[in-house]
């Protein structure tokens, strides 16, 4: 059985990484796909923990219970109305000049080089497009 | 007959695979010569040909032999009309497409089957309407994206096998005159095949003694990325009991979108109860 020490122990490992995760979105303004994802994801871990140490910990006063209210406030505070927004914000626009970037380039013959160079962009494209639907995904569960 | 040239197909693209070496987008092969291992009329191998090396969905092809059948191998990209028809509110599924030969096999058994008409629903580039103008059977190919019907609208000089500009849940099958049609319905069952097919169902149901002599085909999916269908049928169970159809034959073809896949694709024959 897991005590509630080693419990309180892995909370805070996982709160430290979401807090690096978050720290570095707030730092960059082009988060690559798989710091979008990893960080998303890093928040719904935190988050899940979070709803399930508080049923177990809720009766029995505890340090345990101050930090998972300090995170909660801090998902809500800096990811939820912050970071949050500025991703979905950042997406839209990188997908909408990707979109702008191909379609004036569609124009004349092309070699073979520039189709499968330009393949790579386009397949770009679709993993943005991909990761905003991730996203708004989690926009709507808030 | 048809059988055996399906599974020759499945086991080219198989050796195919294990050789290509490009980097392009989207790749087929056909063969190009009539052999025993792919008995096909050499008039017909040549349309299938010419469809492609016009088609400008293709900017590159090559020669290679492929186990014992000298092919030609033609690399393809269809980015631009991928990134067309998602800007469309009513496509049900970006445009890719089947291979040449998987459309020409697809067909020749609908015409073994006894339909005289082929119907292309979501047809992208219209090829699968184009193998049933091949095969001398009455070919219509519905597409609501202008972008592809315009690319349609230039290769069907070949062969007319009028390209319809429309969304194919509103189209008015009546004006058609049909007899003995045959739909194949583009999109797997979970990329919003279901919805296109159902709207499609419904218009032909509404027409006076059609609904008791249409063929449907549907392209299936064995792929885990997708949820399966509670009643299989690769993901169209559902909706082949819900209209009281019944499937008759599947037979497996390749596809762009099966390319790098080991399970090629299952294209579900299904006629009314």
């Amino acid at each position: 059985m897991t005590s509630t020490d080693d419990l309180s122990q892995m909370f805070d490992d996982e709160s430290l990484k979401l807090q690096n995760l978050i720290n570095l979105a707030d730092s960059k303004s082009d988060l690559s796909v798989h710091e979008i994802v990893e960080t998303y994801y890093q928040v719904m871990n935190v988050s899940s923990m979070s709803t399930l140490l508080k049923e177990q910990v809720e009766s029995q006063p505890n340090s345990l219970l101050d930090k998972i209210q300090v995170i909660d406030k801090f998902i809500s505070e800096q990811f939820n109305s912050n970071i949050h927004p500025q991703i979905m914000k950042t997406l839209s626009t990188s997908i909408q000049e990707t979109t702008e970037k191909l379609q004036s380039g569609n124009l004349g013959k092309k070699s073979k080089e520039e189709i499968e160079s330009e393949a790579k962009l386009f397949e770009e494209l679709r993993q943005k497009m991909s990761t905003r639907e991730f996203v708004e995904q989690y926009n709507k569960g808030l | 007959m048809i059988e055996k040239l399906a599974k020759n197909l499945v086991n080219l693209k198989k050796e195919f695979v294990s050789l290509y070496e490009g980097h392009s987008q989207i790749q087929e092969v056909i063969p190009i010569s009539i052999s025993e291992l792919f008995p096909i009329e050499q008039q017909d191998l040549e349309l299938l040909h010419q469809f492609t090396a016009k088609n400008p969905i293709y900017y590159n092809s090559y020669e290679k032999v492929i186990g014992c059948t000298p092919c030609i191998v033609y690399e393809g990209d269809i980015n631009k009309y991928w990134l067309s028809s998602i800007q469309h509110g009513s496509s049900h599924a970006p445009f890719s497409p089947t291979w040449m030969m998987s459309a020409y096999v697809g067909t020749l058994l609908a015409k073994e089957l006894g339909y005289s008409e082929v119907i292309d629903i979501g047809s992208g580039d219209g090829r699968i309407a184009f193998c049933g103008k091949v095969l001398d059977m009455e070919s219509y190919s519905v597409e609501i994206d202008d972008m592809l019907v315009d690319l349609q609208k230039f290769l069907c000089i070949t062969l007319d096998y009028n390209p319809l500009c429309s969304d194919a849940g509103m189209f008015d099958y009546s004006s058609l005159n049909l007899k003995q049609p045959i739909f194949f319905i583009g999109g797997l069952a979970q990329m919003g095949g279901v919805s296109l097919a159902s709207e499609v169902i419904e218009k032909i149901n509404s027409i006076s003694d059609l609904w008791p002599n249409s063929g449907w085909v549907f392209a299936g999916t064995l792929s885990q990325k997708y949820a399966p269908d509670p009643k299989n049928e690769a993901g169209w169970g559902t909706l082949i009991e819900k209209n009281n159809l019944k499937s008759i034959q599947s037979i497996s073809l390749p596809a762009a979108w099966t390319f790098h896949e080991s399970d090629d694709t299952p294209y579900i024959f299904a006629q009314p109860n």
